[in-house]
């Protein structure tokens, strides 16, 4: 298939950016740099300010500090025509009085091209995204899962430096969600395209990204690989916002060199010791790290099974221990456990992390 | 009529030459407009100047010269109300001027010029009087009024309209002219005796001869040229000028001050004066007023100035704004706040 | 592209600087005047000459801020420094056209102030024309485009010169005349201390009497205006909805005619409607003869004061309640009424809960809307008020009666801003916060829900009656035109209308219009079809900048922009002559000020229409386009006015039909040369010729319904492609009886 787009993939690098309206700050000063041809989510509950940054990305909004550098060219005081960026919006924003052809080609024409060429060039881009012969009908003929190609399609034949897209699937169904989330994916990563993604569900970022920055408070809680954020959060909220986590209290008895030992009621463990001095500690622990031991095997954690849910290809349990509450999936379908009974928990290393509490 | 020829050959010719070559005149008439225009082309047809007429209500146009005192635009105001005329002298934003033809005029003429320094000159006078529905009072077997006492019966209760004086130069002459006949006291006293007749005190000043002409209401306080115009458009409306007397308004002119183009205004001044100019009036406008100018004959169906009981009216006393504020003030405690 | 370009505007503002003539010609401007470098005589000079060759000193600081500007001008250069270039440069150029325009006059030094310290200026000069005013626009925009490379407004020229724009407008042709004619209240009075003066005027029981409640006395002016805008703002508001639910929500066939009857009133010359009420509600009205000789009862004078007033206000202002709300009714996105009734509510349910709420916002706006359209109404009181008085007619009177106070007139006028004021600010803060987008980007679907079974009744039944009496009323006005002596003799004529449109060929074969109404007439169609589109224009950017920008005064500039709405006829009239009367603007006596007044005064309903259709659109269509490299200006005419096509139908026919039936405002501003057909009218009925004026108003009307059917023809309507409905055939109301 020949690909009609022809893009650089632009670093996008954030100096010192932040916007204040009066007395709130929307996005405190941060720095961030988005490398040329990669996905990178912005991620957070509402209203951590994930949405204005990637406003003040496009131009939508003006930076109060800072500055904004696309491909090396700051951008910061030019306005979201001026920038070689496109948008994909939450609503889509598709013209409703435009046929889908003419939304297409919109930006287009807006640069300048003749009407003709425009058209050619919509058309190769809408059988890009799938939508080939659709171009003459209005936007409001179409599913959700076409418009959102369309808005897509119409971003993408502006070769933008930069495509945003703001929460662009939240309207689509779960299965859709999941095709789409890979076609965008898939676009990206053929075209080699530099996108900034914003949503607020972590396994869609997890699916599509090649750094997540997950934001909070307006600020950047942690930004890195996915597998990096899964593995060793920096926070607990960092933890729980990545998927499934318990927290719990622990205390460091001991530090060694890179690692420490973490007591948690009767257990012990080794793992990276990420710095933090002997004492009480913060630690999360990721349900599929858990293992269901008979009462009596050494080195495990007393625990009472509180709930149990049988799900088909796991029973989920919850378990009453010393150091609080915790969640945990059962791989054994021959042997579940009822409430009341008693088990030792073992905690596998690789899914337990200390954090600064 | 030596003119005639004259000033048809100027008619002829006048669309040939550019206007620069006679000059113009700004002329403010405050006269309905089939008055105006007329006098605007009479006057082009004797003199050759361009006329730009601008027409509008006496209270409306000393408000426009008032605004625009620092940069006057009109030249000459013809026409309208005395008061208002008075009053722009007051303020100097008109200037004297005499014309030799102040001798041909009604003595109520020469008084208010003479009453003003010569800043106002009368040019017609309407008598003030009532006007009545004929076949409204003839169904309710009510008594035509002929003089101010018969207003008085109780039969016209809720029957008369006479307009606010707050607002209206007419009823405001109806309050001096009262005052003048009766005494301030006996005045106010039948003033307040007359409220109870009254049914509605309207804005303006015509409001109450209209409502009468349409059967609204039976009996008008109003010039007696109204109720004659009202009657000529062939409504059932009669009038009466009443027998103990009665005062009138004084339509006026005065030269602006400031005028642009003075020269032509005083020109157009003497002619209005004139006998031919103000024979318009009943020739082509059909009005009824009592015109200035002792030459011209009156016009039938009008009411006879010399005739009719009129008063000697004040208008140097009357037409000042500080009596006029003070009588006004004591018509809204005593009259206007009293229930109905 | 050159045109658009800061170089563009600079060339515009060095053309009026340099080679036009500064001022106004008083004989017109000739192509040879043009050129106006080295002329004989001062006034007839550009700046620059006048400057050099003529002494006029207070021009060197406009020349300089142009060449200050140049820098910033030119295309090539640091955005930085040309910014400080062109913010220095326009903003000086600008300042010192304002302050030696507003300094030096026609009797030299404007302020006592200026010849104490320079001592008496042996010059003078007058308003400014051609040159002054192009030198005006090109330091405006200048300035903005600095402004705008500073990063201010996004860093958009096209926002940034539009808010200029707007300011600019505002600042010389609302708050300026206000300002002037509010100035007025501290004049002193001969007899009386200044504080006196004021005291007098502020405290009077004519203004806050509350006589009417204790006894039969009239209530003061301000309670009187409050209770009837009150009243016929609900009045109106309720039966424009009644209109608007049956035009979009019901199969009622004869819609089509519906809205035209409700269209009617606002195309007529008020007094019309109240004669019409006379003729049927007045003491000898065919209503009260019916009521006398059927009945016995003698209804009286009931139709004078508040009841009257009230009534033909409300036929006046209908109309405008309804063409706010059909916007509102038809914005309301039919799948919240489909969501609705899904969640099991009932159709009833369905309106109460979600439809009629969805409004909210609608309603209030036509409600204020319609409030001070009473307040300022001047026509309907006049006619029917009797003694019953409103600030509108109250400032009039003390204008032009027998009173002759200005500055009551002034302390009136300032009463009756804060009351509008007062009910735009409680309209804002009670509904304005909410913000009900239905019309998002995803493209509508579903139908139209058809009204509940009550509701529809209830709007039938309040609104076949209201129509048919419009079409009493009207039938009974416009007879006048066809008959002798209107109320009197019924022979049927045409001799008014020959008398107004007679056509003769001159002997030459050449058309003559010798009617006495021909030249009224055209310079009103003129002179409303120069104003209109302007009205609409300015309008919608204002309210597409007050919705979709955020900058700093934008609450400030929305109040300046309604003031002119809040601010009666008669005030605004006299407030033009007072102001423009005088250089540096003076354009009495032209078309400009007629132009001015018409679109000043009726650009705040195409800022509310406009603002109510654009909150109803969803922003992301603008910033959609903006991403895709489309201009600001390119949004706007390919996004954002496609989609607000009914505002702008709205906005184009209400100021052009306003512009044909002011009477109050321009009153005080018709000449000879430009005289309004409303203003010839109203010198028709003042002198009871209504025969020849009602014969004009039938023709206005006419030619009125033909122009909104054009605009409509031009404008087109939107296609959203939301599934027509489809409705079935209604059944019939009430049966068929």
């Amino acid at each position: 298939m020949s690909i009609p787009i022809k893009t650089t993939g632009a670093e996008v690098r954030l100096t010192g950016l932040g916007k204040r309206y009066g007395q709130v700050q929307a996005v405190k000063p941060l720095d961030l740099v988005i490398e040329g041809g990669t996905l990178v989510t912005l991620l957070g509950p509402s209203g951590c300010g994930k949405t204005t940054l990637l406003r003040m990305i496009a131009g939508l909004e003006q930076a109060t500090e800072g500055r904004i550098f696309i491909g090396g060219r700051d951008v910061t005081l030019l306005s979201a025509g001026e920038r070689n960026v496109s948008m994909v919006f939450q609503s889509y924003a598709l013209f409703p009085h435009m046929s889908v052809l003419e939304n297409v080609a919109y930006g287009l024409v807006s640069s300048g091209e003749r009407k003709q060429a425009a058209h050619a060039k919509a058309e190769a881009v809408l059988e890009t995204v799938g939508l080939k012969g659709f171009g003459g009908r209005l936007p409001s003929e179409m599913s959700g899962g076409q418009q959102q190609r369309v808005a897509v399609a119409r971003a993408l034949v502006l070769e933008p430096d930069v495509l945003l897209f703001d929460e662009p699937l939240s309207n689509l169904d779960t299965r859709l969600r999941r095709t789409m989330r890979e076609e965008i994916r898939a676009l990206q990563q053929r075209l080699g395209l530099t996108v900034v993604y914003v949503t607020h569900d972590q396994s869609e970022a997890l699916a599509v990204s090649d750094k997540i920055v997950v934001m909070r408070n307006a600020g950047i809680a942690q930004a890195g690989a996915p597998e990096v954020l899964y593995a060793s959060p920096d926070s607990v909220f960092v933890a729980t916002f990545m998927g499934e986590a318990n927290h719990v209290r622990g205390v460091i008895e001991s530090v060694t060199g890179e690692h420490c030992v973490l007591a948690l009621d009767s257990a012990r463990l080794t793992l990276p010791g990420r710095g933090l001095p002997p004492g009480p500690v913060d630690a999360v622990i990721r349900p599929e790290a858990i293992r269901i031991a008979p009462p009596d095997t050494p080195n495990g954690l007393e625990a009472t099974v509180t709930r149990a849910t049988y799900m088909g290809s796991h029973t989920e349990y919850y378990f009453g221990t010393a150091v609080g509450e915790l969640f945990a999936q059962g791989a054994d379908r021959l042997r579940r456990r009822q409430p009341g009974e008693k088990v030792r928990l073992l905690l596998d290393e690789e899914g337990v992390v200390v954090v600064r509490p | 009529m030596t003119y005639r020829p004259l000033a048809l050959a100027a008619a002829f010719l006048l669309p040939a030459l550019p206007a620069a070559a006679q000059g113009q005149l700004n002329l403010y008439c405050s006269a309905t407009l089939e008055w105006c225009q007329p006098i605007a082309r009479g006057f082009e047809r004797e003199s050759g100047i361009r006329v730009n007429l601008t027409q509008k209500s006496t209270g409306e146009m000393l408000a426009q010269i008032r605004s625009e005192a620092r940069n006057p635009r009109g030249d000459v105001w013809w026409g309208g109300t005395g008061d208002p005329h008075v009053a722009a002298g007051e303020e100097n934003l008109t200037q004297p001027h005499e014309s030799a033809r102040i001798t041909e005029l009604h003595d109520w003429a020469q008084a208010q010029w003479r009453q003003t320094q010569g800043r106002t000159v009368g040019v017609y006078a309407s008598v003030l009087g009532f006007g009545f529905n004929t076949e409204l009072i003839a169904r309710r077997n009510l008594p035509a009024p002929r003089c101010w006492a018969d207003l008085l019966n109780p039969a016209y209760r809720g029957e008369i309209q006479m307009a606010n004086p707050n607002s209206s130069g007419t009823a405001y002459i109806i309050i001096a002219t009262l005052v003048q006949m009766m005494g301030e006291e006996p005045a106010f006293d039948y003033l307040k005796q007359l409220h109870g007749s009254i049914n509605a005190y309207p804005r303006s000043g015509t409001a109450p001869i209209t409502a009468v002409a349409r059967g609204e209401t039976a009996l008008s306080l109003s010039f007696v040229h109204n109720a004659a115009e009202e009657a000529a458009a062939g409504f059932p409306v009669g009038h009466a000028v009443p027998c103990e007397g009665t005062g009138y308004e004084i339509g006026s002119m005065s030269i602006i001050r400031g005028a642009r183009n003075l020269p032509a205004a005083q020109q157009f001044y003497h002619w209005a004066l004139s006998a031919p100019a103000q024979i318009i009036a009943s020739q082509e406008a059909k009005k009824l007023q009592t015109m200035a100018n002792r030459g011209v004959p009156l016009t039938d169906g009008a009411p006879n100035m010399a005739t009719a009981r009129i008063i000697d009216y004040d208008n140097a006393r009357f037409g000042a704004s500080a009596e006029r504020r003070r009588l006004l003030g004591r018509w809204d405690r005593e009259v206007g706040a009293l229930p109905r | 592209m050159f045109f658009g370009t800061s170089f563009f505007f600079w060339l515009i503002a060095a053309l009026g600087t340099l080679v036009l003539p500064w001022h106004m010609q008083q004989d017109g401007l000739t192509l040879a005047g043009l050129f106006a470098l080295g002329r004989g005589e001062a006034e007839a000079a550009s700046a620059l000459s006048q400057a050099a060759q003529f002494g006029r000193f207070w021009f060197w600081p406009v020349i300089a801020g142009l060449l200050l500007a140049l820098p910033g001008a030119l295309p090539s250069g640091d955005r930085a420094r040309r910014a400080r270039f062109l913010v220095w440069g326009g903003g000086l150029g600008l300042a010192a056209l304002m302050l030696q325009g507003l300094a030096v006059g026609i009797q030299g030094w404007n302020w006592p102030v200026l010849a104490r310290m320079f001592g008496e200026l042996e010059d003078r000069q007058f308003g400014i024309g051609l040159g002054g005013a192009m030198a005006f626009a090109g330091f405006l925009i200048l300035l903005t485009d600095g402004l705008a490379l500073r990063g201010y407004f996004k860093g958009d020229r096209f926002v940034s010169g539009a808010v200029g724009l707007l300011v600019a407008s505002i600042l010389v042709f609302t708050a300026w005349p206000v300002g002037t004619v509010l100035s007025e209240m501290f004049t002193p009075r001969a007899d009386l201390t200044l504080g006196a003066a004021m005291a007098e005027r502020l405290f009077d029981s004519k203004i806050w009497g509350l006589g009417c409640v204790t006894g039969r006395v009239n209530c003061g002016v301000f309670w009187n205006t409050l209770l009837l805008a009150t009243c016929t703002a609900t009045a109106a508001t309720i039966l424009g909805l009644c209109f608007a639910l049956i035009v979009t929500r019901s199969g009622f066939r004869a819609k089509k005619l519906l809205r035209l009857l409700t269209v009617l009133p606002i195309i007529t010359p008020p007094f019309v409607i109240g004669l019409g009420l006379i003729l049927i509600f007045g003491r000898s009205g065919v209503f009260n003869q019916i009521a006398e000789s059927v009945f016995g009862l003698e209804l009286g004078r009931w139709i004078y004061g508040f009841n009257g007033v009230m009534l033909a206000q409300v036929f006046s202002f209908t109309p405008i309640a309804f063409l706010v709300l059909i916007g509102v009714v038809e914005g309301v996105s039919p799948a919240m009424e489909e969501a609705s009734q899904t969640l099991r509510a009932s159709q009833m349910r369905t309106f109460r809960a979600v439809t009629l709420p969805l409004m909210l916002p609608g309603l209030a706006n036509a409600w204020l809307v319609v409030f001070v359209e009473s307040l300022a109404d001047f026509g309907n009181p006049i006619v029917l008020g009797g003694s019953f008085g409103v600030l509108s007619t109250e400032i009039f009177f003390a204008v032009v009666g027998a009173q002759q106070d200005f500055g009551r007139a002034a302390v009136l006028a300032a009463i009756m801003l804060v009351v509008a004021l007062t009910a735009f600010v409680i309209q804002r803060s009670v509904v304005g916060k909410r913000s009900y987008v239905s019309m998002t980007g995803k493209g509508d679907v579903g139908l139209p829900t058809r009204l509940p079974p009550p509701v529809r009744r209830v709007a039938f039944a309040v609104a076949i009656p209201w129509a048919i009496l419009t079409v009493v009323v009207y039938v009974m006005a416009l007879a006048g035109a066809f008959v002798r002596v209107w109320g009197r003799d019924w022979t049927p004529t045409f001799s008014h209308f020959e008398r107004a449109f007679a056509l003769e060929w001159s002997p030459a074969g050449a058309l003559i219009f010798s009617g006495g109404a021909w030249h009224s007439l055209f310079t009103t169609i003129q002179l409303a079809a120069i104003a209109a589109p302007i009205t609409a224009g300015l309008g919608l950017l204002a309210s597409w900048v007050l919705t979709r920008q955020r900058f700093a005064g934008r609450t400030a500039l929305e109040f300046a922009l309604m003031l002119t709405f809040a601010v009666p006829g008669t005030v605004i009239g006299v407030a033009y002559i007072l102001t423009y009367n005088l250089p540096p603007l003076e354009i009495t006596g032209t078309a400009v000020i007629l132009v001015a007044c018409f679109v000043f005064r009726n650009l705040p309903v195409g800022v509310r229409s406009g603002v109510a259709a654009m909150s109803q659109l969803d922003k992301s269509l603008d910033e959609a386009a903006v991403t895709l490299r489309a201009s600001t200006f390119r949004t706007l005419r390919t996004v954002v006015l496609p989609l607000l096509k009914p505002a702008i139908v709205t906005a184009l026919v209400y100021s052009f039909v306003r512009a044909m039936t002011t009477v109050s405002a321009v009153i005080f501003l018709v000449s000879a040369e430009y005289e309004m057909a409303t203003v010839f009218i109203i010198n028709r009925v003042i002198n009871g010729d209504y025969g020849l004026a009602i014969a004009y108003c039938a023709v206005l009307i006419v030619l009125m319904m033909a122009a909104i059917g054009l605009i409509n023809l031009l404008v087109g309507r939107r296609n959203l492609g939301r599934r027509a409905a489809a409705l079935p055939t209604p059944a019939p109301v009430g049966g068929r009886a």
